[in-house]
């Protein structure tokens, strides 16, 4: 070994243990600063942009910019603009973790708006919890959550079922197939269903889970026409919507004998598979993008002039976008030093807007959503018509199915 | 000791400089947790580039390990957590959901800290055990094992999303407790959770050379070079490949666990086809062969990414300047980052050798 | 009864639509060893193609597919012609490359096409069912077990009637000795590419109106279609056509019976065991280990 080596080898050893040695103790914490300086307000948004659940996420995020921009445009909250911190936790529950980081932690937005799937809600939940902030999720969800830290603007099973269920059994009939994606959303859906199906003293003839993702349905198919079920009762989630409502179309079956009740298909899905495969099929959310109201109206031509005139609007991104507006109402009750996302939690509750679907008020205990359901039919234009609209707005209840549990503004509670 | 060996301890030590330096200059929680989290990746390169580089096993399920290291973890913290429902003592928050009346057998073991440590290594060694000798013992090589290696993770995975009563299903097990050894808490925000990742990196690199080095090393890396051939040497192959591939899944293990704790959740993603696709693309950018080079190739493409996806001109479109960068890779750096660095190595050394001579010649000629 | 043989085709069809989409992969991993993960990229690509032609062009499935073929076809070459032929001495890295190149098609598509789910119709001519047996069969997938079946029988015409499948299968055996004797591997290998794409492209094109176009529909394919080409043996077309048609019968059978999530589980489990005891694959041909 020659010299040159060695000094260059003990050099390195000599740098690595200067450097090792005085390390300093160096514990963060989020400091007590402002979180609305320079007449900005910095807001998270956390929808995937690429990846599989792009497809809807995209729309949301599209949403989300909206009324962010109209909000703005208007003079911002009290004259303060709300900047937009955009991410791309590309459909995947870790990199929605490490951005949901980056939002709350090294950009300081005193809110974030985001995620679709439960998955990824589950996977931010501890960085909204650990640093106290605020997280404004939009989709409709299986419930059982009771975090101070999310506001829940998105139905949960009581306001989705408590209507269409026995209204459907009153239709069709008793018998019923219930046909799932795997994982805990349908799971639990079905869950309320089968509850509510033994008090209306219906049958379940089988409930049965497709991967997700999956689009082969031809031995599900073969099913329904060897079971001849009276109502398909359908959460299957994403593209495997589109592929079971076309192979249930093309192997003939009749829609008027037994018809596909959803609470997932969507205006956004109904494009993908042809109005002859949606045509005759049910769906039961809150909003319809043919629902005749003023506010509807102006955010549907809002939307299309921004984003393009073929875009539909449906009911994840309807709430996307008049978040955003609870949001200002909530933010616009406090003085900018006041501003911070457990204050904004406080000044939110209570809050009530005027929304697309109707009147929509944040419930103080669980920071759900009271919202309104309503039935619809699809036709063969791909538009739904409203054939039932629920006359009171429904209030959220994430624990209905558990009556010993009860989600209040304290926690979660047994009772 | 030989040359190559030295150099390869040294270089460790350089990356492990590097790591421990990095928190002096960086004094964000959120970069800290990240840079935490590309450490496990990293771990997990290395693991794959153990069996991949040096015993010639494209093992296309490698993250199945890891996901089993994640969920060992997982179960353990999780049972650490308050229950919610007093009826049935300690069960987690989604059992209650789905249903179940009382705690799994085979969650009642990870109570104990020291079992969920040891099954977060242990588990994927005896898992990797059975497959392997379940491939190698009937002489599967190449592609097909890739193959069984693929299938067998869809499977685990499937099971996994489908049992979500014992599993937490497509959610995977959240909402966690903090690790505590020897009544130190692990907060993912703090450095510790960093030294930790950081030290499990350079801990498996350490451990991952000393057996290349070792004659053992050597009769895999022959292995690789050629099957028959070592068998006709009398070695037991199907042995030495076995034991490769447990190896690897202890380091793939072992990473899975720390993740858990950076990430504060696990989730059936950690084990699924795109995530251990990957980790085969980072151990090929970074150079198969060449354990450091996989590790810093997993440090290199996500940090790149985190970076790219970050910028806000990049927001859309950094998923499709990755995927150039990797034909670049592939295209003008054939043998990865590693053969870059090995190149450039092979030069300096050269240099060095040079002058050494130059400096030797002219004492000999006083001498004279 | 009559539910037996309506799994069998719904069996059948599974098997064709897997066909479609190995074939192309068979072909090429098998001649040049390429590991194509961008295969998948290839049948998204047809999807679009076909997608296109019926918005912008107006034409129904059944006139698109020629130039699906044709489009695909030609991309293939030209990636081939940019990036896999300097590949083909180290194919191992071909996992790198075709890994970047699927990204970047499915970004460009979903940067210029749009994220949403693409509609593609089924041809007018096809949307009812036939009875056949007693049974009631979509019309539209005996046209596609058709169309698999008869892709098949072009490659192997192709592979084995023709002297450019003569070239082929030299360069195959022994790519060194075949150039000896004046066959052009390169030029056999570019083609052998393009035609694999194309297929793909085809299969992709042919399974649009049964779902949906999006950009990552080709992730799933690509590691389906490798299962179904290394069960069946690596160099066997015969392998592929039995391996796909075991793979879909043994899936829409234990679909019926149990469910789909158990059916893949089970699938998976069958080619794990199949491969062990067979680990050269269903079919193998003498020459080359």
């Amino acid at each position: 070994m020659s010299i040159n080596r060695r000094h260059v080898l003990g050099g390195a050893a000599a740098a690595a243990a200067g450097v090792v040695a005085p390390v300093p103790h160096l514990w963060r914490r989020i400091a007590d600063t402002a979180w609305a300086r320079s007449g900005e307000i910095k807001v998270g948004i956390l929808f995937s942009l690429t990846g599989t659940t792009a497809i809807i996420e995209e729309s949301l995020h599209k949403a989300t910019l909206l009324a962010i921009e109209e909000i703005n445009a208007a003079g911002g909250i009290n004259g303060l603009r709300i900047v937009p911190v955009q991410e791309d936790p590309a459909s995947d529950p870790a990199t929605f973790a490490e951005k949901a980081r980056k939002l709350v932690i090294s950009d300081r937005c005193v809110s974030v708006f985001g995620s679709y799937t439960s998955a990824s809600r589950k996977a931010v939940l501890p960085v909204f919890e650990r640093q106290r902030n605020l997280y404004f999720y939009p989709t409709l969800y299986e419930g059982r959550e009771c975090s101070k830290n999310v506001i829940y603007t998105g139905a949960v099973p009581n306001q989705q079922q408590d209507d269409f269920v026995p209204w459907l059994v009153e239709k069709f009939g008793k018998r019923w197939y219930l046909l799932g994606s795997n994982y805990i959303y349908p799971k639990e859906e079905n869950n309320y269903c089968k509850k509510l199906l033994a008090e209306l003293g219906a049958e379940v003839i089988a409930e049965e889970y497709v991967p997700l993702g999956h689009s082969e349905f031809s031995s599900v198919v073969n099913k329904f026409r060897s079971e001849r079920p009276n109502v398909i009762f359908s959460t299957v989630v994403g593209d495997s919507v589109v592929a079971l409502h076309r192979q249930y179309r093309a192997a003939g079956l009749d829609p008027d004998t037994m018809p596909m009740a959803s609470l997932t298909t969507s205006e956004n899905e109904v494009a993908a598979m042809g109005g002859d495969a949606a045509a005759g099929h049910f769906t039961s959310a809150p909003y319809f993008m043919v629902w005749q109201s003023p506010e509807n109206e102006r955010f549907v031509e809002a939307y299309r002039r921004r984003w393009g005139r073929d875009k539909v609007t449906h009911f994840v991104s309807e709430p996307a976008y008049f978040q955003v507006y609870l949001f200002k109402q909530a933010v616009q009750k406090l003085s900018p030093s006041d501003i911070t996302p457990e204050n904004i939690r406080e000044a939110i509750k209570g809050e009530e807007m005027t929304a697309p679907q109707g009147r929509v008020r944040i419930e103080p205990e669980n920071l759900h959503t009271w919202l309104w359901p309503k039935i619809g039919r699809c036709g063969p234009d791909g538009q739904f018509t409203i054939l039932k609209q629920s006359d009171r707005w429904i209030e959220p209840d994430p624990y209905k199915a558990y009556p010993n549990q009860r989600c209040t503004a304290t926690g979660l509670k047994e009772v | 000791m030989r040359h190559q060996t030295v150099f390869s301890f040294v270089s460790v030590a350089a990356l492990g400089a590097v790591l421990l330096a990095v928190p002096i200059v960086i004094d964000d929680a959120f970069l800290i947790n990240k840079w935490a989290r590309y450490c496990c990746l990293a771990m997990l390169a290395v693991a794959l580039s153990f069996s991949w580089g040096y015993a010639g096993i494209l093992n296309l399920g490698q993250a199945v390990s890891f996901g089993v290291g994640a969920y060992a973890m997982a179960m353990h913290l999780k049972l650490k957590t308050t229950p919610i429902h007093t009826g049935a003592d300690g069960l987690p928050d989604f059992m209650v959901w789905n249903n179940v009346e009382r705690l799994p057998l085979f969650w009642v073991p990870f109570r104990s800290e020291a079992f969920a440590l040891a099954a977060g290594v242990l588990l994927p060694v005896l898992l990797a055990s059975l497959l392997g000798w379940f491939m190698f013992r009937g002489r599967v090589t190449g592609v097909y094992v890739a193959i069984i290696t693929l299938a067998t993770m869809v499977v685990i995975n499937l099971l996994v999303i489908d049992q979500q009563a014992y599993t937490g299903g497509f959610n995977g097990i959240t909402d966690l407790g903090y690790l505590v050894v020897f009544g130190h808490e692990f907060d993912p925000y703090a450095l510790d959770v960093y030294f930790l990742a950081a030290g499990g990196l350079i801990a498996a690199l350490l451990l991952g050379y000393l057996v290349v080095h070792s004659r053992a090393g050597l009769v895999l890396q022959a292995i690789r070079d050629s099957e028959d051939r070592v068998r006709f040497f009398g070695f037991d192959v199907a042995r030495f490949k076995i034991g490769a591939f447990a190896f690897s899944a202890a380091v793939a293990g072992a990473a899975g666990m720390i993740y858990t704790v950076v990430m504060e959740f696990a989730s059936p993603t950690f084990m699924d086809v795109p995530f251990s696709l990957a980790v085969v693309i980072w151990v090929a950018v970074g150079g198969r062969q060449s354990l450091l080079g996989a590790a810093i190739g997993a440090l290199l493409v996500n940090g790149v990414q985190g970076a790219l996806s970050e910028t806000p001109l990049f927001l859309k479109s950094w998923s499709l300047v990755m995927g150039l960068l990797f034909i670049a890779v592939v295209l003008f750096l054939p043998q990865g980052l590693a053969g870059l660095i090995g190149q450039l190595s092979t030069r300096v050394r050269r240099a060095v050798a040079q002058s050494d001579r130059a400096l030797a010649t002219p004492v000999a000629r006083s001498e004279a | 009864m009559i539910d037996v043989a309506g799994q069998l085709f719904t069996g059948l069809s599974i098997a064709a639509i897997l066909l479609m989409v190995a074939l192309g992969l068979a072909v090429i991993y098998g001649v040049t060893g390429v590991i194509n993960l961008a295969h998948g990229e290839f049948v998204m690509l047809g999807a679009y193609a076909a997608w296109f032609a019926q918005s912008f062009l107006g034409l129904g499935l059944i006139e698109s597919l020629p130039l699906v073929f044709l489009a695909v076809g030609l991309l293939g070459l030209a990636i081939e012609r940019s990036v896999i032929r300097w590949l083909y001495s180290r194919p191992l890295d071909t996992i790198l490359a075709t890994w970047g190149i699927g990204v970047v098609f499915q970004q460009l598509i979903r940067l210029s096409a749009g994220g949403e789910l693409r509609y593609v119709a089924t041809p007018p001519s096809l949307e009812h069912s036939v009875v056949l047996l007693g049974v009631s069969i979509s019309a539209y997938r005996a046209f596609v077990l058709i169309v698999a079946l008869a892709a098949f029988a072009a490659t192997w015409l192709l592979i084995f009637r023709t002297t450019l499948g003569l070239q082929l299968r030299a360069v195959t055996q022994n790519r060194e000795v075949a150039e000896s004797f004046g066959v052009n591997a390169g030029r056999v290998y570019a083609s052998v590419f393009a035609f694999g794409a194309a297929l793909a492209g085809l299969a992709g094109a042919l399974v649009a109106p049964l779902k949906s176009v999006a950009p990552e529909m080709g992730t799933t394919y690509v590691v389906e279609a490798f299962m179904v080409v290394v069960l069946g043996g690596v160099q066997s077309l015969f392998g592929t056509v039995a391996s796909s048609a075991l793979l879909g019968e043994l899936t829409a059978f234990i679909a019926y019976v149990s469910n789909d999530t158990i059916a893949k589980a089970l699938v998976l489990l069958a080619v794990v065991i199949l491969i062990r005891s067979r680990p050269r694959g269903l079919f193998t041909k003498a020459a080359r280990a």
